[in-house]
C-alpha cells in the first residue's frame, strides 16, 4: 500500500511540471502585454520598458519558464503579483479557504441530498418519486449554474428575504452560493447511485440474502450500498475536485471571494503571476484530491489492497 | 418516504432558524456595493477608480477639488505661484496621521517624490514634470516643475497627490498598500481582497468629522445583484447601477437615484496612419454617413448623451454645448468618398466585448452599408484589443477615455499628443502638441480658455476620431441615506454622508 501512495505522489511531479508549461506557454501567447496593462494608460513608453526589464518580461519565453522552475523548485518561490507586489502564494492562501468552504458545502448537499435520493429511486423504481427525482435530476443537471444562481436569489433573497444574496462572510450568506454550486453534483450523484445500486440490487449475492430472509433494510443499507458506493464514492471525488476549481461563476453572482474570482480579476489584469500559480495550485489541489480518493477506493475495495500486497 | 420527509422537514427547519437569526444591521456602519474592488490602496500605484475611491477616504491630498472641479485648501491652507514652475503651499498646523505622527514638509516632500520613483509608474502622466520638492520649513514647501504647467496644480487632487506619513511608508515597505496610513477622515482597518474592504471614523481627524463609525464597502461585480443587495437593504449605496435596473431604483419608494453626467468620452476612432483614413475627406465622409445620435440612443437605452466635443460638458472650456449637434447626411458622405476618389471602401472595425460598444458597431457597420461602406466587426477581450491596438493594423476602433482630473489638457492630451501611450489613432499633428503645451504654460482664465476652445474647434475639424457617448456616473441610495452625491469622475466621496 506505502507503496502504491509513493507512487502517486511522484506522479504529481511531471503533472504539475506539465501543467506549468501549458500554463506558461499559453500566457506567453495571450495577446497583450502585461505592462502596458499593469501599469494602465497614464504610463509612459520608458516607465513600461523599465516594467518589462524588471519582470524579466524581455527575455525569451524558455529562460522565463526555466528562472521561474528554478525559483519553484528551490526557493518555493511562484512569484509576486505584479498588481498587489505581495507573493502569489499570500493571494492563493487569502482566497483558498472561501473556495474550499464553497467546494465543502456544496459537495456535502450533493452527498446528503444525492445520496439517499438516488437508493430511494432504485428501489422505487418507476415509482412516482422516482420519477420526480429523475425529471429534477436531469433539470438539475442541464440548468446552468449563473441562471440557477439568479433564481435563487430572486426568491430567497428579493421575495422571500430570508438570505442575503452575496457575500460569504457568515453562513446565511454561505447557502445560496452553495446551493447554487451543488445542483449540477446533486442530480450526477443521484443518478450514479440509482444505476448503481440497480445493477446491484439484481445481483446474485442480493437475492441469496434476502432468500436466507435477511431485512430488506439490511440487505439494501448493508450488503447492496456498500458495493454500489465504490463508482459513487469516485465521482464524489471528482466532483469536489472539480468545484474546487470550477466555482468561476458561482463566485461572480454571489461575490464570493474565492480563487476563481483571484484568477478571473487576474486573467483580466494580465497579472501572469497570480494566473500562473492560482492554476499550479488548483491542479495541485485537483490531484491531491484525485489521490485521496483513489485511497478511499483502495479502503472500500479490498481487491485493489490486495494487489499491492 | 419516511427518511426523506424527515430529510426535507429538518431541512426546512434549519433553513428557517436561520432566517429568523438575522441581525439587525447597525446604522453607525454605511455599506457600500461598487463593481470592483481597489486593486491596492497605495496612491501612487495604480490608477484605477476603485483604488482611488478607497484612496480619497484614507488619504489627503494638499489641495480638494468639489463636484463642480472648484479647487478648495487641503493639507495646504493656502498656496501661490512663484512662477510658472513653482508653487508654494502652506501647510495645515497640527495635521495627524493615521499613527499618530503629525503632518510636516518633508511627508509632503517624500510623498511626492516617491511618485516619480519607479513605484509610480501608473502616474506617470501627473508626476514625470516634477523636477523637485523645496522643503521651507516644517510647515512650508516648494514644489519645483520642469517646465510650465497649469493643469499639474488640479491634478495634486487626484489620488496620486495623497500625502504620506515617510517613517510609516518606508518602514512598510512593499506591504503599505495592503495597511496604509494616511490623514484622511478614514483609518485603514481590514481587507479582504476581492471581498471588501472596512475603514473607521479617524477621531483626530483635521476637518470635519465623519457621522458614522465604520464604512464597508463590498465588491459586488454582478450588476443585478448589486442592485437587489440595495433592493433588499443588504447595502446602503451601490454603483454603478446598469441601465436595465434603473427604473428599478428610480420607482422603489425606499431608494433614490442619482445621476450625474461623467468626465468621461466613448469615441470611434480612425488609424490616422493608415490609407485611405489618412485622408480627412475620408474620415467627414464616414463621419456625415452616421447617425450618431440614433447610435447613441439605440446602444446605450437614455443613458448620457452625444458628445459635441472631446472636453466632456463637465470639464471647463468645454465648447460641448456651443457646437451644434450633428446629423447625418448620406448625400455628403457619398459626395465626399467621390472627392477622396474612394470607391469600394472594405474596413475593419474593431471593438471590445462591452455590449454596449458591440451594438454601436452593429449599427455602425448598417449605416456605413447604406454609403457603400463594407465594414466587419471585430470583437476582442481587452488584452488583446489594446495589444493589437498598439501594433497600428487596424482601421476604426471604438474606445472611451476618463478625464479623472478635470482638466481639459487631461481630456485631449492622452489621446491626441503625438508622444501619449494611449494615442491609438496615432494622431501626430503639430498644432494640437503646440496648443496643448501653451495651454499647460497659462493659468487658469481667458486666456487659458481661448487656448481650448480654439483647440476642440481644430480638433472637430481634422475629426481623429467620431464622438459617440458621454456616460453617467449612476448611482442608489437608501432613502434614508443623506449627503452622497456621485462625482462625474466617480471618485465618489463619503465624507459628507449621514444617516437620516
Amino acid at each position: 500500500m506505502v507503496k502504491y501512495i509513493v507512487r502517486r505522489v511522484l506522479f504529481l511531479i511531471p503533472v504539475l511540471v506539465g501543467v506549468a508549461f501549458c500554463v506558461f506557454t499559453l500566457l506567453y501567447l495571450t495577446p497583450g502585454d502585461p505592462a502596458k496593462m499593469v501599469l494602465g494608460d497614464l504610463a509612459t513608453e520608458s516607465a513600461i520598458r523599465d516594467f518589462r526589464e524588471k519582470e524579466g518580461l524581455d527575455k525569451p519565453f524558455l529562460v522565463q519558464f526555466g528562472n521561474y522552475l528554478y525559483k519553484a523548485v528551490t526557493q518555493g518561490d511562484i512569484g509576486r503579483s505584479y498588481v498587489t507586489k505581495r507573493p502569489v502564494m499570500t493571494e492563493i492562501m487569502a482566497t483558498f479557504p472561501a473556495t474550499l468552504k464553497l467546494a465543502t458545502f456544496a459537495i456535502v448537499i450533493a452527498i446528503v441530498l444525492g445520496l439517499p435520493c438516488g437508493i430511494l429511486s432504485a428501489i422505487k423504481q418507476y415509482s412516482a418519486f422516482d420519477t420526480v427525482t429523475m425529471i429534477l435530476a436531469m433539470i438539475g443537471l442541464s440548468m446552468p449554474v449563473f441562471w440557477l444562481g439568479l433564481l435563487l436569489i430572486l426568491l430567497f433573497s428579493v421575495y422571500l428575504r430570508w438570505l442575503p444574496s452575496s457575500g460569504f462572510d457568515t453562513f446565511k450568506a454561505m447557502i445560496l452560493p452553495s446551493l447554487a454550486l451543488s445542483a449540477q453534483s446533486v442530480s450526477m450523484i443521484t443518478r450514479m447511485t440509482r444505476s448503481s445500486m440497480l445493477e446491484v440490487i439484481r445481483a446474485d449475492y442480493i437475492r441469496t440474502a434476502r432468500s436466507k430472509g435477511q431485512k430488506e433494510s439490511v440487505v439494501i443499507w448493508v450488503h447492496a450500498l456498500h458495493n454500489a458506493l465504490i463508482p459513487v464514492v469516485t465521482l464524489c471525488g471528482l466532483q469536489f475536485g472539480s468545484l474546487l476549481a470550477g466555482a468561476i461563476l458561482t463566485e461572480s453572482i454571489f461575490a464570493v471571494p474565492g480563487v476563481g474570482r483571484l484568477m478571473v480579476e487576474s486573467i483580466k489584469a494580465r497579472d501572469y503571476p497570480v494566473v500562473q500559480g492560482g492554476v499550479l495550485f488548483v491542479a495541485a489541489a485537483f490531484s491531491v484530491v484525485n489521490l485521496l480518493v483513489d485511497l478511499l477506493y483502495a479502503y472500500i475495495d479490498p481487491r485493489i489492497k490486495a494487489q499491492y500486497r | 418516504m419516511k427518511g426523506t420527509k424527515g430529510i426535507l422537514f429538518l431541512g426546512a427547519l434549519v433553513l428557517a432558524l436561520l432566517c429568523l437569526t438575522t441581525a439587525a444591521s447597525a446604522k453607525d456602519t454605511l455599506v457600500v456595493a461598487d463593481q470592483y474592488d481597489a486593486t491596492t490602496m497605495d496612491p501612487i500605484a495604480h490608477n484605477d477608480v476603485p483604488s482611488s475611491r478607497a484612496c480619497y477616504s484614507i488619504y489627503d491630498t494638499l489641495i480638494f477639488l468639489d463636484g463642480e472641479g472648484k479647487v478648495h485648501p487641503g493639507l495646504a491652507e493656502k498656496w501661490e505661484f512663484l512662477s510658472g514652475t513653482a508653487y508654494k503651499f502652506y501647510l495645515r498646523k497640527g495635521v495627524k496621521f493615521h499613527n499618530g505622527e503629525e503632518l510636516k514638509a518633508e511627508d509632503v516632500r517624500y510623498s511626492i517624490m516617491r511618485a516619480t520613483t519607479d513605484l509610480g509608474a501608473p502616474i506617470t502622466t501627473y508626476s514625470q514634470n516634477v523636477k523637485d520638492v523645496e522643503v521651507v520649513d516644517d510647515y512650508t514647501v516648494i514644489v519645483h516643475l520642469k517646465k510650465e504647467d497649469y493643469s499639474f496644480f488640479s491634478s495634486l487632487a487626484h489620488s496620486w497627490g495623497s500625502i504620506l506619513n515617510k517613517k510609516y511608508t518606508e518602514e512598510a515597505g512593499q506591504g503599505f498598500g495592503m495597511n496604509p496610513v494616511g490623514t484622511g477622515p478614514f483609518r485603514f482597518v481590514e481587507w479582504q481582497k476581492n471581498n471588501r474592504y472596512v475603514l473607521e471614523r479617524f477621531n483626530d481627524y483635521w476637518g470635519p468629522k465623519v457621522r458614522f463609525e465604520r464604512l464597508e464597502v463590498r465588491a459586488i461585480p454582478e450588476p443585478t445583484n448589486r442592485t437587489i443587495e440595495l433592493e433588499t437593504g443588504g447595502v446602503d449605496i451601490a454603483y454603478p447601477i446598469v441601465h436595465n435596473d434603473l427604473k428599478r431604483v428610480a420607482e422603489n419608494p425606499d431608494l433614490v437615484l442619482y445621476r450625474k453626467p461623467q468626465t468621461s468620452v466613448t469615441y470611434v476612432g480612425f488609424n490616422m496612419t493608415k490609407e485611405p483614413f489618412t485622408d480627412k475627406k475620408v474620415r467627414h465622409a464616414i463621419y456625415a454617413a452616421l447617425d450618431v445620435v440614433g447610435i447613441q440612443a439605440a446602444s446605450y437605452r437614455g443613458v448620457g448623451k452625444v458628445p459635441n466635443s472631446l472636453v466632456p460638458e463637465a470639464i471647463k472650456y468645454s465648447i460641448d454645448s456651443e457646437v451644434p449637434v450633428h446629423v447625418q447626411n448620406q448625400k455628403e458622405a457619398e459626395k465626399l468618398l467621390k472627392e477622396a476618389g474612394v470607391k469600394g471602401l472594405k474596413l475593419q472595425l474593431w471593438t471590445n466585448e462591452r455590449k454596449e460598444r458591440v451594438d454601436s458597431a452593429t449599427i455602425i457597420q448598417a449605416q456605413l452599408q447604406e454609403v457603400g461602406i463594407e465594414s466587419e466587426i471585430k470583437v476582442l477581450e481587452w488584452g488583446a484589443y489594446l495589444s493589437g491596438l498598439q501594433e497600428k493594423t487596424h482601421d476604426m476602433f471604438i474606445l472611451g477615455w476618463v478625464s479623472t482630473v478635470p482638466d481639459p489638457n487631461f481630456a485631449i492630451a492622452g489621446l491626441l499628443e503625438s508622444t501619449s501611450g494611449s494615442n491609438y489613432t496615432f494622431t501626430k499633428d503639430a498644432k494640437i502638441d503646440e496648443m496643448l503645451a501653451e495651454g499647460r504654460g497659462v493659468p487658469d482664465g481667458d486666456a487659458r480658455a481661448k487656448i481650448y476652445k480654439d483647440l476642440q474647434l481644430y480638433i472637430n475639424e481634422l475629426r481623429p476620431m467620431i464622438y459617440l457617448h458621454n456616460d453617467e456616473s449612476i448611482a442608489g441610495t437608501r432613502k434614508n441615506v443623506k449627503g452622497f452625491e456621485p462625482r462625474s469622475n466617480e471618485i465618489h466621496s463619503f465624507r459628507e454622508v449621514y444617516f437620516e
